[in-house]
């Protein structure tokens, strides 16, 4: 690898972190969604600087999607009440996580080899999607399916209740 | 200045963890929920690095086509999360 997509390669994952760091901390759903933006284009910079030029196409056009999702005007909230001590204990557990999974890295004694498949490398990964692991991306195709219904039914039951709130 | 497979998985460690985070810190629970494709980001990286570094057998693109996967179930989890907020929430 040279030292351009090492570059890349940095500049990238710091902007996933620091939009991952301001979608925790920002409030607003606008500064969210421009948050998740941010990880979106860092987590696609990462993957094209490891020569998965394909997967980055699709990270960043899906992950534009859920951007665009959290930025919807009609955007609401949902205030579960959660206590504060369960929010602490999550957040002692996140890093508890990010010790291991760094331990984890750091100890690992892994087998190094190097592929490159090209810049797209699109036949490959639609050879795996289409023909060698069909299954899964029918799983994942079903779960995108029941998604949209279920979210389509969403909206589409409330929008006549908010239609009629709006006229009184 | 190079990338190895160790600095990859502190990446994906990092945004895993940062994912965690945001899914546990947020008290609403549709900003809870945009943790969710940080988290799936994280791993898809981590896949990514070892299709890249690690691949010594078998299909060396199977990583990067979890990768395209897990944003995919990214994106349709938000999308059915932001729907049944706006269910909820109007109730």
């Amino acid at each position: 690898m040279d030292s351009l997509h090492a570059i890349g390669f940095y500049v990238s994952a710091a902007l996933a972190g620091v939009g991952g760091i301001l979608l925790a901390f920002l409030h607003g759903h606008w500064h969210r969604a421009l948050a998740l933006g941010a990880v979106g284009l860092g987590a696609a910079g990462i993957y094209a600087s490891l020569s998965a030029g394909f997967a980055a196409v699709v990270v960043l056009v899906c992950y534009t999607g859920c951007a665009l999702l959290v930025a919807r005007p009609d955007y609401r909230t949902v205030e579960p009440g959660a206590a504060g001590l369960w929010r602490q204990i999550g957040g002692v557990g996140a890093a508890l996580l990010l010790v291991v999974l760094a331990y984890a890295a750091f100890r690992g004694r892994f087998a190094h080899a190097t592929f490159y498949g090209g810049p797209l490398n699109s036949v490959s990964v639609a050879r795996l999607l289409f023909a060698r692991d069909a299954l899964a991306t029918e799983a994942v195709a079903g779960v995108v399916l029941v998604a949209l219904v279920g979210a389509a039914i969403a909206w589409r039951r409330e929008r006549p209740r908010d239609e009629r709130e709006a006229r009184r | 200045m190079s990338v190895t497979l160790v600095s990859v998985l502190f990446v994906a460690a990092g945004l895993t963890a940062l994912g965690a985070f945001i899914a546990a810190w947020k008290r609403e629970l549709t900003a809870a929920l945009t943790g969710l494709p940080v988290m799936f980001a994280g791993a898809g990286v981590a896949f990514v690095g070892v299709a890249r570094f690690g691949a010594v057998s078998g299909a060396p693109a199977l990583g990067q086509e979890v990768a395209v996967l897990l944003a995919i179930a990214a994106l349709a989890a938000v999308g059915l999360g932001v729907g049944l907020a706006g269910r909820e929430s109007s109730r």
